[in-house]
């Protein structure tokens, strides 16, 4: 075993070097400097900053702060070390054991896509469930006219007498299975052409002009409020908050240091995880919306007849993608809607009797014609 | 003296002694023909070195010269470090950092920073990194004291409390006055933590620089740019460099930059129409002017920088990172990490005597508060 090495001395103080050599000794290292100067460190008051991987100077230091150090190229040194004083050199870094390190990350790397995987499917959303049906619906609410005042200003909304209290008949069929929930359900509809509905927290139901036109009757706008009904009731923009969030906590851990282009891409990443909540979110409302339908007693192909249309004019105007684009498949929710009706025994009430569902759609006044 | 590193007759590398040029393999010829003992050469020599069994001192060929003599000589960087290494640091990192639910994210910071550091080496001695997680958790909980929770307030308690459009407006004024303010508190602070940390040799740098001093220059310059329509940044912008260059030690002794921001004034206005005109192909040529004016004018003790960056050699390198990361979904980050430092080094040499024995131990007190604030500001600052 070699005990007599050779390195470099760092007072702390200059930057000078000064060569050295280091005896192995019982109790500690000797260090014997050009100069002459002879001096011991004792094994425990060393701690190793550097010389942790391949190819990188062992350093040495022993003191405060500012440390004096001991700088060695060889890498056997730490060996040799070792082999001399096992007990004492414990704390000082083994490179004979830098062969477990290649299968230890292989394990911590396989651990941590598992650990990613299992937060990204189930822990997250979970989460999300339980912060989300923590917070108070006076919360909710004021979130919920936060968004609406930005994506339904008040004077972009229709607010037509008569027709809104036959959608307010409407409503109040479809909460009465519901009526023990505390939100306040109301229906703004918002006169822009695109073919969309949203649900904001807390209670408001923002349908734009596009879509209610595209309805045939009262039990297809119905399916709609349904649909937005369960968002709200499942809390799922509330829940979508904490899944942003925490989804940008978990790619900020696996990320670490990152900005520029790459902050671009994470930021791409996101917005796709997402996407397979916001799909969750859609489905859970499909299903719950049928069955608050048939518990409220309206006919359910209104619902079917509608996602039918939707799907069939999903290729041709641009405008229902928006609908569409966060929504799963839509042949498979119409299937799986159909599954639900099925179970509907009893005959269907009519919603408004007696009334022309093309008037409604005169809702909002005609604007003035431009040109 | 021997000479212990030889200079290529032809491809002009210096390197270890050796029969063949390591890299063009050109047979090279006796100690005669080698140039002036260089310290890049050093840790090769210092590793191939036989270990003589009697003698209690090893006659080694040389250390790194004490005092350099040799002033036109150009010293440089070296990045020794591989992708593959910091891939795996990171990997322990990520488990780490998510079982502890992101306490650990601060030792992995300094774990990262150390490898990087100690993977860097000047004249044969590799640079260390002193920081502490510990620290770092300190600074960041005070920074997010100090500075998070007021913005967090301020952002959401109007909004719950349903307050009018007026108080809104207020509070959305004073998070941007608060960032006014914090954000150069972040930069010096950030600097004088990291700077405070680094040591080769085991001499500390330092940053000296007063707080007050560069809040004024920073909210000062920020509206006289906004005023000017940007015509002011370049100016602005040096003179931010200058300020950080130029409170900088190593040691007790000083880094110099003595730019002109007005010198790069007429580049920059030439540049964005340019750059407008090329998608913004143009502003790479612009950076390496603006990073060769920087190093050009920077100096310490009586040693000048020189870059030799060009634009074409920027672009091409944040195309193929941009490549890289783009084809490996951000795997290959480390490597990215990897050469752009070497790509950096690469193009930066430090010309002229450097008196090793005149620079002594001052190493300044710092608190990573500022730190911890430049991580909340996602601030991304290196060191000059």
């Amino acid at each position: 075993m070699q005990t007599e090495w050779h390195g470099h001395y760092l007072d702390g103080r200059t930057a000078l070097t000064h060569r050295a050599a280091i005896y192995l000794t019982e109790s500690g290292l000797r260090i014997s400097l050009e100069s002459g100067r002879s001096f011991s460190w004792p094994y425990g008051e060393i701690r190793q900053t550097q010389g942790f991987y391949s190819g990188e100077q062992i350093r040495l230091e022993r003191g405060g702060e500012i440390a004096e150090a001991l700088l060695v190229s060889e890498q056997d040194f730490l060996v040799s070390l070792h082999q001399f004083a096992p007990k004492l050199a414990e704390h000082l870094h083994d490179p004979r054991w830098r062969g477990k390190r290649a299968p230890l990350i292989l394990a911590a790397a396989a651990a941590t896509i598992g650990i990613v995987a299992a937060l990204y499917l189930w822990g997250i959303p979970a989460l999300a469930a339980i912060a989300a049906a923590r917070v108070p619906v006076s919360w909710e609410e004021r979130l919920g006219e936060a968004v609406i005042s930005h994506l339904a200003p008040e004077p972009a909304r229709c607010t037509d007498p008569d027709r809104g209290r036959m959608i307010e008949k409407i409503m109040t069929t479809l909460t009465t299975p519901v009526s023990s929930s505390p939100y306040r359900f109301r229906v703004i509809i918002v006169d822009e052409p695109t073919v969309n509905a949203l649900a904001a927290p807390g209670g408001p139901i923002v349908i734009f002009r596009g879509l209610l036109e595209k309805t045939q009757s009262a039990e297809e706008f119905a399916g709609v409020l349904a649909h937005e009904i369960q968002h709200i009731l499942k809390r799922h923009s509330t829940r979508a908050l904490f899944e942003h969030a925490s989804t940008g906590l978990l790619i900020a851990a696996v990320a670490g240091d990152v900005s520029g282009i790459a902050a671009f891409g994470l930021e791409t990443a996101r917005t796709l995880g997402l996407l397979r909540y916001s799909r969750r979110s859609e489905e859970e409302a499909d299903a719950e919306g049928m069955r608050l339908l048939l518990a409220a007693g309206v006919d359910p192909a209104g619902m079917i007849a509608f996602f039918e249309t939707m799907e069939k004019k999903g290729g041709e105007a641009p405008a229902l993608l928006s609908y569409l684009s966060t929504h799963p498949g839509a042949e498979q929710r119409i299937e799986k809607l159909r599954a639900i009706a099925q179970g509907a025994r009893q005959k269907p009430i009519r919603l408004i009797p007696d009334y022309d569902w093309q008037e409604m759609k005169k809702i909002c006044p005609a604007a003035p014609k431009k040109g | 003296m021997i000479p212990f590193s030889m200079r290529c007759p032809k491809c002009g590398l210096i390197q270890a002694r050796n029969p063949t040029c390591k890299v063009c393999g050109t047979a090279v010829g006796q100690a005669g023909e080698a140039a002036p003992s260089s310290g890049a050469a050093a840790p090769a020599a210092r590793r191939v070195e036989p270990a003589p069994a009697a003698s209690p001192l090893p006659k080694r060929p040389a250390a790194p010269a004490p005092i350099t003599a040799g002033a036109d000589e150009a010293r440089r960087l070296a990045f020794h470090g591989s992708g593959g290494t910091l891939l795996g640091i990171h990997t322990v990192n990520v488990l780490l950092t998510i079982v502890t639910l992101g306490i650990y994210s601060f030792w992995a910071r300094v774990r990262t920073r150390g490898y990087l550091l100690s993977q860097t080496e000047f004249e044969g001695d590799r640079f260390a990194y002193h920081g502490t997680g510990r620290e770092l958790f300190n600074g960041s909980l005070k920074a997010g004291l100090i500075f998070g929770l007021p913005v967090v307030l301020l952002n959401v308690a109007p909004e719950l409390l349903g307050a009018g459009d007026a108080v809104k407006t207020a509070a959305a004024l004073l998070i941007y006055c608060l960032f006014m303010v914090f954000l150069p508190f972040a930069m010096v602070g950030s600097r004088r933590y990291r700077l405070s940390r680094t040591s080769w040799r085991s001499i500390r740098f330092s940053f000296r620089g007063r707080v007050l001093d560069f809040v004024k220059l920073f909210i000062g310059g920020s509206l006289l740019s906004l005023v000017t329509l940007g015509a002011y940044y370049p100016i602005f912008d040096v003179r931010r460099y200058a300020f950080m260059i130029s409170h900088s030690y190593f040691g007790n002794q000083k880094f110099e930059f003595d730019g002109q921001g007005r010198d790069l004034l007429w580049s920059y206005l030439a540049a964005v129409p340019l750059s407008l005109l090329t998608l913004g192909i143009y502003w790479f040529w612009f950076l390496a002017k603006k990073q060769r004016y920087l190093m050009d004018h920077t100096s310490f003790a009586a040693a000048r920088f020189h870059s030799t960056v060009t634009g074409g050699a920027l672009c091409l390198l944040y195309l193929m990172n941009f490549i890289l990361l783009l084809a490996t979904l951000g795997i290959a980050w480390p490597w990215v990490v990897a050469r752009t430092t070497r790509f950096n080094y690469a193009y930066i040499s430090l010309k002229g005597a450097l008196d090793v024995a005149a620079i002594q131990q001052e190493a300044q007190t710092a608190s990573a508060t500022g730190e911890g604030l430049a991580g909340f500001l996602d601030l991304d600052l290196d060191l000059g």
